[in-house]
């Protein structure tokens, strides 16, 4: 039961995520990477979001993560089909050559 | 103990989080996220949650991570290479983030010292085992958005089998 689980413990573990993940969305240079990265700061969101759902006793966090995770798999399949459509154009997906919209 | 179960999975998804973010080999940093949703799943069925952390392994770590492993061998993509240029924008928006985050944390730990002692759940949950309530809330006021849901997986489904078909002209 959450009776057990303190709601502090559970936003400083949502929270360390998403800064790791910010941090990695920022540092990395492979697409792919910092799309990983982008699916932890997910994942932390919905962390925050069962934390306070299960603190309240409602079921709409769980409601709200389960659209978050198909959410999420709709994400992955656009994204990484963009990925291999550049891939196709450019070699590379090394975002800093990736500059077909710079001006 | 359920804390401390919660604290050690949360403790093994921070770590593994971490070693993603500093790997430089792609599939090494799937591989990682892996056992970080692993580990998170775990929380959830501390949260009182185990539909979603079936879901969570599942969906993310067996589906969604799966098809980035494969899309990684399949572009063939070599661990980033060390190219010997700072970045100090770069650098500087990434500490920038992790110290807000860090003010953040802190802000939170002293907000909740006592004061968010979580409410025992006094749940309308007892009486329907989880997934069938859940659903139950899903099929009726969630309905709406049950189904634009659905139109979007279809729409996401079209988008990557264009975006990914092999284009005629090119």
């Amino acid at each position: 039961m959450i009776g057990n689980v303190p709601l502090s413990d559970v936003l400083l573990v949502s929270g360390a995520l998403f800064a790791i993940g910010i941090a990695g969305a920022l540092l990395r240079r492979n697409a792919i990477q910092i799309f990983l990265a982008i699916e932890l700061m997910m994942n932390a969101a919905n962390l925050a979001l069962l934390g306070y759902g299960a603190a309240m006793g409602t079921r709409e966090g769980q409601i709200l993560v389960f659209f978050v995770i198909a959410i999420a798999a709709a994400e992955a399949s656009v994204g990484l089909a963009i990925f291999v459509a550049l891939f196709r154009h450019t070699e590379t997906i090394d975002v800093n050559k990736i500059n077909l919209l710079k001006w | 103990m359920d804390r401390l179960i919660f604290d050690a999975a949360g403790l093994v998804a921070i770590v593994f989080a971490g070693l993603m973010v500093v790997g430089r080999n792609p599939v090494k940093s799937v591989l990682s996220l892996v056992v970080a949703f692993f580990a998170l799943a775990v929380t959830y069925v501390l949260l009182l949650s185990p539909f979603i952390a079936a879901l969570q392994v599942i969906v993310y770590a067996g589906a969604i991570l799966v098809l980035f492993l494969f899309v990684l061998m399949l572009l063939n993509v070599g661990p980033e290479q060390p190219d010997g240029i700072r970045r100090p924008i770069q650098m500087g928006l990434g500490s920038l983030a992790v110290v807000v985050f860090a003010g953040l944390l802190l802000g939170m730990l002293r907000a909740s010292g006592s004061n968010v002692s979580p409410v025992p759940s006094p749940t309308p949950a007892a009486e329907l085992p989880d997934p069938a309530a859940l659903a139950r809330l899903l099929f009726s006021d969630y309905l709406l958005h049950f189904e634009a849901i659905s139109v979007l997986l279809l729409a996401a489904l079209v988008g990557a089998f264009v975006l990914a078909r092999r284009g005629e002209a090119s």
